[in-house]
């Protein structure tokens, strides 16, 4: 079902952006988790509440009062949420459409492999991309905690709230894909593949300024992945979490489908 | 015993375009030469072939296997040139070819340096960075590597200058001799004229003509004879224009060229040229 000559290539493809994301990440979790001090804790919550509205649109919110809570605040709602989208709607966007567009699509599609299997291995090295960013953020942030504050953080819950961050991004990676293999088009492909999850996003920030605008909330997948209900351990958050992961194997299965049946006018 | 097959085959795009009951056929060993303008259907009908279009109606068929539902099965024993080769521009040539082998799980006993000898490539530098002769060539090899049984060509020597096109026709020759299948596009008269058995002429989507080679030509020979001014005079004319001397009376033959032919077909009308599709 998959073919590995086409496997190696994309990963090829997706290392750079791997690295450049790894990057990033390392230097945001290490610096977010080094700043995880008592007395430092206050200065940030003194700004939450100067600013409330500013800081809880990206998730930061007042009285984190455990590591991870702390941890939860400062990287769950912006750094580990944006940098795995982009590399979704990025690597997604390239692993059909871009060849659909380019044309290239006709030396893949010209060769004894079925087109399902080509799909289902591009498939392979988005959900290995994502894989590898998630893993890669666990061990950086088991790491820099280990090391900086020792016996504070609780790694089962670290992997819980991880396993469900992985769930999230492998449902946006889904959307990315689906639309990869709908459209021929990098336009429309990268119209929906990155717009449906930015603006759920956007959606998803506007819910948490609270008010009115928390019915925003109904309207975005993002609210499926709720990091303070994954600590406390509530029925509920594992449920959601089902769904986003089932809702993925849905997407990817609907793109390889749809991948398969369609007219390629390459 | 026809290998190619395709049988009433349609596909509308509107406006006129797109493929309208197209129906023919290429036998096994034999070269089929496909000719057309631009927009005519002849990549369209391709396509088809290849598994990547669905008929509207009508049905493609190689080696007995259906086109779109077995690509697969058909796949594995053909040779493809398309007619705008997009390769992995990221690639050199080499790392290319390579890829093609893996991805077409061909192993290391193929033709490819045979191939890369004959047309003189070196396949060394970034595929961005070659010329357009270049990445023909590399299309070229990177089809007939896996030394398949059936090959369809698609305007197979664009971008090549004229001794690499009189290799390219060497290869073709050669495959024929092999009891390869060959359908090949072109607007090349030269090239399908001494390469193709069969011609099928295609024009808005339609076949206007399917015809040996053989025929379409004589059916357009002509002959002419001139009375010259003494027999001298008219022994070199003969061997100038290699005719036929009777006395002062020389016969000269002239065969159409298969453009001419070709532009018969066309009528008077020279600007149905659209993007193809």
């Amino acid at each position: 079902m998959m073919n590995i000559a086409l496997y190696k290539r994309e990963m090829k493809g997706s290392i750079k952006l791997l690295i450049i994301f790894g990057a990033i990440i390392t230097m945001y979790i290490s610096i977010i988790i080094s700043l995880y001090d008592p007395e430092m804790m206050k200065t940030l919550d003194s700004f939450a509440e100067a600013m409330p509205e500013l800081m809880a649109s990206v998730g930061m919110k007042a009285d984190a009062a455990t590591l991870l809570g702390f941890m939860i605040s400062y990287l769950y709602g912006f750094i580990l949420l944006i940098f795995p989208m982009l590399f979704c709607i990025l690597r997604g966007n390239a692993l059909i459409a871009k060849y659909v567009d380019k044309g290239s699509m006709a030396l893949l599609a010209a060769a004894p492999v079925k087109r399902r299997a080509i799909a289902f291995t591009q498939v392979t090295a988005l959900v290995s991309g994502i894989v590898l960013l998630v893993l890669y953020s666990t061990i950086v942030e088991v790491f820099c905690a280990r090391s900086g504050f020792p016996g504070e953080l609780d790694i089962t819950e670290l992997f819980m709230l991880n396993g469900g961050l992985l769930c999230l991004h492998l449902f946006i990676g889904g959307i990315c894909f689906l639309s990869s293999c709908i459209f021929s088009d990098t336009k429309y492909s990268v119209a929906f593949g990155a717009g449906i999850p930015i603006f759920m996003y956007v959606l998803q920030m506007l819910a948490n300024v609270g008010g009115d605008a928390e019915k925003a909330k109904y309207f975005t997948f993002f609210t499926l992945y709720n990091p303070d209900d994954i600590i406390a351990g509530g029925g509920e958050s594992v449920v959601s979490i089902l769904i986003l992961l089932i809702g993925a194997v849905i997407l990817y299965t609907l793109g390889i489908i749809i991948f398969d049946r369609r007219n390629l006018h390459i | 015993m026809s290998v190619i097959k395709i049988e009433s085959l349609v596909r509308d795009y509107g406006d006129g375009k797109g493929v309208f009951h197209v129906s023919f056929h290429v036998n096994q060993g034999e070269a089929f030469g496909f000719l057309g303008p631009n927009g005519a259907g002849k990549t369209t009908t391709i396509r088809h072939l290849m598994g990547f279009l669905k008929p509207k109606s009508g049905r493609c068929i190689i080696d007995g296997l259906d086109c779109w539902s077995e690509r697969e099965r058909v796949q594995a024993r053909l040779g493809y040139i398309p007619g705008e080769i997009s390769f992995f521009e990221d690639m050199t040539g080499a790392e290319f070819l390579k890829f093609i082998a893996e991805y077409r799980k061909i192993g290391i006993q193929n033709r490819r340096e045979e191939l890369l000898e004959r047309f003189e490539l070196e396949p060394k530098s970034k595929i961005k960075k070659m010329s357009k002769g270049m990445k023909q060539k590399l299309g070229i090899v990177a089809a007939f590597m896996h030394d398949p049984d059936i090959l369809i060509l698609d305007e197979p020597t664009s971008g090549l200058d004229p001794l690499m096109q009189s290799r390219f026709i060497d290869l073709i020759a050669e495959e024929k001799k092999h009891g390869k299948t060959i359908l090949m596009s072109s607007h090349m008269f030269e090239e399908v004229e001494r390469t193709c058995d069969r011609i099928g002429i295609i024009r808005k989507g339609r076949m206007v003509a399917v015809d040996s080679a053989d025929t379409l030509r004589e059916r357009h020979t002509c002959k002419y004879t001139v009375t010259l001014e003494n027999e001298s005079v008219a022994e070199a004319f003969a061997a100038d224009f290699s005719g036929i001397r009777d006395g002062v009376k020389v016969t000269v033959t002239t065969k159409q060229s298969l453009e001419e032919i070709f532009m018969d077909y066309y009528g008077g009308e020279k600007h149905d040229e659209h993007s193809a599709v």
